[in-house]
């Protein structure tokens, strides 16, 4: 997690507003607050469950784009692909190559994965180049250079480079493009970092080898670079059958409102997402006691990241201290694996919030717009690839901005609803899994075949 | 039976039937970015044809459920980007199918924006909120599963496809056939000598409309033919 440098502009109003929230704050009945302070969760991570197969998403995306997607795959019948990067488990590169491969093993485009190995120094150098690449000051050493270098050496060795395309993820792997022996291969370097104001040392030392492959992909438009070969632009996405984002039960959705004490017959604003300052949650909070001057509503943080991280766990006592003994101000610490709550907390929401100062693409507003949510996100990295002011959710960049829209889309239910609907439908055009398929068939087939027009 | 009746129902030998195709695209970022209005109208003149498809015609596709508000990309961003609501109504008064080349419509767009700078000087180095990224589409023409000999099936295939086959045939044809029509109204009109459905299909608006809403008028234009 990386500091913010200034003083944000909710911490500055912290400081000014510190008595706001005790004329305002209702107190709640002493037994819900009681359990709040205990909310129950799951102590471990669930089993995992098996990926879906390409006719699971039928009832969601409908059978005419499941057909496309067969249709578009006949003629890739029998090539290979390779997809090549830094980790097996764990973040969201691995979350997606999971359901990926085998949805295009499933298309008969035969998929292998390979995780690159490397020892510690490695791993420290390469989280020290991708903090510098998203903009962090960063001394780029020889050593740094020569262990980078040594273990992308190691892995070309350790590993054959036979398939038809082969898609390195991420800086990390991103020098094995030197085995590179057959100009018939298509190599791919598929970043999903912002690129957008990079060190300029790793940057320059790193572009000779991206300029070597024949295509680079980015997240947003804003994260890439000027380079010398094709850039396609695939937006992240989502797994509709994921736990985070299935449909549940209203049953369930009951339950884990009632086990953390949030009342379903009044407004609920919510933001999910870890305790960092770039999520801004204590901006959330001051808006979130602006708005209910006007308007009943409870507030609902969710997220994580504060037991292991100080960084986080200071974040959490500023959110708690700006939240003080407000009953209607729901602040929840979840482990990782309480995808599934998540979920319901999403369900249950009235108004989601996403109010980043900072931001990768912001997933977290991707899965709120697929759960029909109105949506209020700040005007920051990928969110307004997904948020279209005014159309599938309302941007804000600011403080009073947020507090704004929550009056404005709590008092306008019709209005909240049709954004809701085009948010849904914007996810279902270009954030789910089946559409990142589709991306990956057509760039396949038009990397090999030269099958555009 | 009328000669008309045969080719709604059946299929005679000499009607070319009619293949439901579909397009996947493929976005390639391209080098033009703009943050102000003086870069916009630099980049609108230099950037790829499959730029302005891109921005005019695909945009409708990859925003097809959005009934009201939505013309394409240069206008949303001169609204909300540049906060310019008369370039923004220019822009978005550009109707794609005036139009059957990419060269044609370019200038149009240079036109308007041309025009705007001229009237407002000071709006031409006044940075945006955010910056426009010019992108430009790989396309790919797919087949689909559905195949009309006769206006029943035509029928049947229309409610079967995608909303992307829809697109490519009833918005994104007019370039390729190079006429203010699309590849519906033309099979009607030239294969089955349904000249009057061909039309009231060709009169569909597109831009008051999703295109789900257009698949209903589509196939509910078709049913009045079938009755």
């Amino acid at each position: 997690m990386e500091p913010v440098e200034s003083q944000t502009e909710s911490e500055v109003a912290a400081q000014e507003n510190q008595s706001d929230h005790a004329a305002h704050s209702v107190p709640a009945p002493p037994e819900r607050r009681e359990r709040r302070k205990q909310p129950r969760t799951w102590e471990t991570p669930p089993s995992p469950v098996p990926p879906p197969r390409l006719d699971d998403y039928q009832s969601i995306v409908g059978a005419a784009d499941i057909e496309e997607l067969r249709f578009l795959a006949r003629e890739l019948k029998g090539k290979t692909v390779k997809m090549v990067n830094s980790t097996a488990v764990g973040g969201g590169v691995a979350e997606m190559l999971n359901q990926l491969v085998p949805l295009l093993n499933e298309l008969e485009v035969n998929t292998h994965w390979e995780v690159i190995t490397g020892g510690n120094d490695f791993f420290e150098v390469t989280k020290a180049f991708h903090n510098a690449l998203q903009g962090s000051d960063y001394k780029l050493t020889q050593n740094a250079r020569d262990i980078f270098l040594m273990y992308n050496e190691q892995n070309r060795q350790r590993v054959q480079f036979s398939e038809d395309v082969v898609v390195i993820h991420d800086p990390q792997p991103a020098a094995l493009i030197r085995a590179r022996s057959d100009s018939s291969r298509r190599w791919v370097w598929r970043c999903h970092i912002d690129l957008s104001n990079p060190n300029a040392e790793v940057w320059n030392f790193l572009q000779p080898f991206i300029e070597q492959y024949d295509a680079a992909i980015f997240s947003s438009p804003s994260f890439a670079r000027q380079l010398a070969v094709p850039q396609y632009l695939f937006y992240p996405c989502i797994d509709p059958l994921s736990e985070k984002n299935k449909d549940l039960e209203d049953s369930f959705v009951q339950q884990v409102c009632d086990e953390f004490g949030i009342d379903r017959s009044r407004p609920i604003v919510t933001q999910v997402s870890r305790f960092d300052r770039a999520k801004d949650p204590v901006g959330v909070v001051q808006a979130f006691k602006q708005a209910r001057k006007y308007v009943d509503c409870q507030l609902v943080l969710a997220g994580g990241g504060a037991s292991d991280d100080p960084e986080g766990a200071a974040v959490l006592k500023q959110v708690k201290d700006a939240a003080g003994e407000d009953a209607d101000i729901i602040i929840l610490d979840l482990p990782p694996w309480c995808a599934r709550e998540i979920n319901a907390l999403q369900r249950a929401s009235t108004i989601i919030v996403q109010k980043s100062i900072r931001e990768g693409f912001g997933l977290t507003v991707t899965e709120a717009l697929w759960k029909g949510k109105p949506t209020i996100a700040g005007a920051v990295g990928g969110i307004p690839n997904q948020v279209i002011h005014k159309l599938t959710g309302v941007l804000v960049h600011s403080v009073d901005g947020c507090a704004y829209q929550m009056r404005y889309l709590l008092t306008h239910p019709d209005f909240a609803k049709q954004l809701g609907e085009n948010g849904r439908e914007h996810v279902k055009e270009n954030f789910l899994m089946t559409t990142n398929v589709r991306r990956w068939l057509l760039l396949i087939r038009i990397l090999l075949t030269g099958g555009a027009k | 039976m009328t000669s008309a009746a045969t080719t709604i129902l059946a299929t005679p030998a000499s009607v070319k039937p009619f293949y439901f195709n579909t397009s996947a695209h493929l976005l390639r970022i391209t080098r033009q970015k703009s943050s102000t209005l003086a870069e916009f109208l630099d980049a609108l003149r230099e950037c790829p044809d499959g730029s302005i498809f891109q921005h005019a015609f695909r945009t409708l596709q990859e925003h097809h459920f959005i009934r009201e508000g939505f013309s394409n990309d240069f206008a949303h961003w001169a609204l909300s980007a540049c906060n310019e609501p008369s370039l923004a109504e220019g822009l978005a008064s550009v109707d794609v199918r005036e139009f059957t080349s990419v060269a044609q419509l370019r200038e149009r767009f240079v036109q308007i924006v041309e025009g705007f700078l001229q009237r407002s000087p000071a709006a031409a180095t006044r940075i945006a909120r955010e910056t426009f990224y010019f992108c430009a589409s790989d396309s790919v023409v797919i087949p689909t599963s559905f195949v009309a000999h006769n206006l029943r099936e035509f029928a049947e295939g229309l409610r079967g496809i995608s909303v992307h086959s829809i697109h490519h045939h009833f918005i994104e044809a007019r370039l390729r056939i190079k006429l203010m029509s699309n590849d519906f109204s033309q099979w009607l009109h030239e294969d089955l000598g349904l000249t009057e459905t061909a039309r009231q299909l060709n009169r569909i608006d597109i831009y008051t409309r999703t295109l789900e809403d257009v698949r209903e008028q589509l196939v509910r234009v078709v049913e009045r033919a079938l009755a």
